[in-house]
């Protein structure tokens, strides 16, 4: 099967100049702030509470949401969309490469917070799941819709302003609530619905956009 | 061939243009605010700043909005201006970034105006958001201070927190900016800080001098007390955020290589202003300011005015005079509905605070000994109403506040019927001082000082009386008023006085005081 073959090899070539190009400043603060940022629920000594955790594990998905929005950037963005291999491959790779990066962070994240005060770590992590996937779509909308090499930045703060904007939601349909509150589970079927509905999406917007070049076509006729 | 140059070649001189740096930040100043104004994030959370402003104004539910205490709205003004501070701040760390993410910073080079005045312009963008700001805070307090029974003395330090804390958190994005440029990170110290900041407090816990270190201290309570009891180092922290700020703009101005003289003397000056700020907010309450709230708690009269009217004497605070006519409307009516010596029994409205050893939570009044002597809150307008009518009506009934808390028998039927029909609108007025909002079962009823317990029984007969017109009902109650306001009598004797048919399977009696 010489297609297999040559899309593998295709692969192959492709990962070691990917894994150069990774913006990994800014995956190396987010990770590194999302580690700490539970391990000092360790370090501090006194009785917290599963609330208090909470809100440092929070801080720390939050955290890996934002160096997620950095992910598809490209500086050499206007060279490489004259390359054969197509965008969707080049970020989905990307994506391969940092995805259990990111895990490896989140697990760490999650096993520094002291057992006794950890919140259940399937909710949490449904919830840093939608936030890394939110991220990541508006990173991929971005690239899509815009010609801006490097949206990360913008990507990333109306991120933030989003999450600010969540925590102002009224209480019926509010997405940060507290362990003890008796809306978590309905709060976490909101999260579920965010994520089934980000993924497909996300996924949506990874390809190139074809029309653009015919109307690109269009006016350089 | 050689050519002589007969003379020498004319230099023009340098044209003096007079260079005029400071013209040329502040355009550049004007032309970043634009920008910033209409960026999507502060352009939104303008819109919803604006908007949760104009909903605490014009909120439907919120009666107590009629009678607010000035020196209380002035620091609910400040909580709203976060949202502002974080767009501030991530839009002005955007901004000052953008020639870097466009790679036209080399460009800027060839520019006479110099990276650290660029970097001071990029922070000046944020005076125009920071008046919006203020802006909103004093139509909030003016919208407030305008209504006829706004009671209190506002503060302008109070005032000025909100906008500082926009100017303040502008001024930082810029800092972060030149500080971590390459990182593009903004949002990300956003989440750190805020992270930090949380263990930080909840490591420190309430130490007063790290508390006020914060940009905004909203301590908030359900009793405000008198504004000289406050003791909130306002202005001193209002200079701290004013020094703070400069502070910030001066390192990021030193950072971007600015190295006047006038720039040194500017941050000696702030650094100056800032220490004097923290050294004025650090110290806790004096001892002379406790001992005022403890005597203010304790013997309130010493503090208060009292005025006559009518069969009795009103006593408040000197900022409360206001509301004496207020009350002066719920008790006549209740003491017109009462018969026997209570119609003309002369009461003592006395406001008082509970024992305040912080501003922030909440404490319970204890209830008074004194025969007459009925307790009215700091606080008036919607639920606060039929409260007091509950209080005012238990001391009709009872004789005295103390002995309300006794009161586990029929009594009950007479006072609740006695203070909400008092009301416009009676059986709304009784659902909502019931605890659990309910017209039925037993519950508890609030008041001033201590609640009163209800059982079942007494809440369907009070619900039977309020569906009555009210003259029938007022000439029964004032035909046995001493029977109805005997211990002795049982439920149902008093619903056959009142004329409401007894229960079909009559259960619920004294359950009203079961623990």
């Amino acid at each position: 099967m010489p297609e297999v073959g040559a899309a593998y090899a295709r692969v192959r070539a492709l990962l070691p100049p990917l894994w150069r190009a990774l913006p990994w400043r800014v995956l190396g603060a987010a990770g590194g702030s999302a580690t700490a940022l539970p391990a000092l629920a360790r370090l501090v000594s006194g009785g917290h509470d599963t609330a208090f955790a909470l809100i440092l594990l929070r801080s720390a998905e939050v955290a890996l949401a934002l160096g997620l929005a950095f992910l598809l950037d490209d500086p050499a963005r206007h060279i490489t969309v004259a390359v054969p291999t197509r965008r969707v491959l080049r970020n989905g790779l990307r994506l391969a490469l940092v995805v259990p990066l990111v895990l490896l962070c989140w697990t760490v994240a999650l096993l520094l917070v002291p057992g006794e005060i950890r919140p259940p770590a399937g909710d949490v992590g449904l919830e840093a799941a939608a936030l890394a996937a939110l991220a990541l779509t508006g990173a991929a909308a971005a690239v899509r819709f815009t010609d801006e090499p490097q949206p990360g930045a913008v990507v990333a703060a109306t991120l933030l302003a989003v999450t600010v904007l969540e925590t102002l939601l009224p209480e019926r349909c509010t997405l940060f609530v507290d362990v003890a509150d008796p809306g978590w589970a309905a709060a976490h079927q909101r999260w579920a619905v965010l994520l089934l509905l980000t993924v497909p999406m996300g996924a949506a917007l990874l390809p190139e956009r074809i029309r653009r070049r015919r109307a690109l076509a269009w006016t350089h006729r | 061939m050689s050519t002589v140059i007969d003379k020498a070649p004319t230099v023009f001189a340098p044209v003096e243009t007079g260079r005029r740096p400071a013209a040329a930040v502040l355009a550049l100043a004007r032309f970043e605010a634009r920008e910033l104004l209409v960026q999507i994030p502060v352009f939104f959370f303008l819109l919803v700043y604006v908007g949760t402003t104009a909903w605490k104004l014009f909120s439907p539910r919120e009666d107590m909005n009629n009678y607010p205490i000035l020196h209380d709205v002035d620091r609910a003004t400040q909580p709203g201006t976060l949202l502002l501070a974080v767009a501030a701040f991530i839009c002005v760390n955007v901004a000052a970034l953008r020639s870097r993410r466009h790679g036209t910073d080399r460009h800027f080079d060839v520019l006479v105006l110099e990276p650290w005045r660029r970097t001071v312009a990029h922070a000046l963008s944020v005076v125009p958001l920071a008046a919006v700001t203020a802006l909103g805070a004093a139509i909030e307090f003016g919208w407030a201070a305008l209504k006829p029974g706004a009671v209190g003395h506002g503060s302008v330090a109070e005032l000025a927190t909100g906008p500082l804390v926009v100017l303040l958190s502008g001024v930082l994005g810029v800092l972060i900016a030149r500080l971590c440029p390459r990182l593009a990170g903004g949002p990300l110290v956003v989440v750190v800080g805020f992270a930090t900041l949380m263990v930080v407090s909840s490591v420190v816990g309430q130490t007063h001098w790290l508390t006020w270190l914060h940009p905004v201290v909203s301590e908030t309570s359900n009793n405000p007390i008198p504004s000289d009891l406050l003791g909130r180092p306002a202005a001193w922290h209002a200079l701290y955020l004013v020094g703070l700020s400069a502070v910030l703009l001066c390192v990021a101005a030193l950072v971007s290589g600015g190295r006047t003289r006038l720039l040194k003397a500017i941050t000696v000056v702030a650094l100056g202003a800032m220490v004097t700020g923290i050294a004025g907010q650090s110290p806790g309450d004096d001892a002379a300011l406790i001992t005022a709230r403890t005597k203010a708690s304790s013997t309130p009269a010493a503090f208060q005015s009292c005025v006559a009217h009518g069969r009795s004497t009103y006593c408040s605070f000197p900022e409360w005079t206001g509301w004496r006519d207020d009350w002066e409307k719920v008790v006549d009516r209740i003491q017109d509905l009462a018969g026997g010596g209570a119609g003309g029994a002369p009461l003592t409205i006395r406001q008082r605070i509970p024992v305040v050893h912080q501003l922030e939570g909440d404490a319970a009044i204890e209830p008074l000994h004194t025969p007459g002597e009925v307790t009215a809150g700091t606080r008036w307008g919607g639920n606060r109403v039929p409260e007091f009518a509950v209080g005012v009506a238990s001391v009709l009934v009872a004789g005295d506040e103390q002995a309300v808390s006794k009161m586990c028998d029929a009594r009950v039927v007479t006072v609740m019927w006695l203070a909400m029909a008092a009301q416009d609108d009676p059986m709304t007025a009784f659902r909502h001082v019931r605890l659990d909002d309910s017209l039925s079962g037993s519950a508890v009823a609030l008041a001033p000082t201590n609640p009163v317990g209800m059982s079942a029984e007494q809440t369907r007969i009070v619900r039977a009386l309020l569906g009555r017109p009210l003259y029938g009902v007022t000439a029964r109650v004032k035909a046995h008023w001493t029977e109805l306001t005997s211990p002795r009598t049982s439920e149902a004797r008093v619903a056959e006085l009142l004329g409401v048919p007894a229960a079909k399977n009559g259960t619920g009696a004294g359950e009203s005081c079961q623990k």
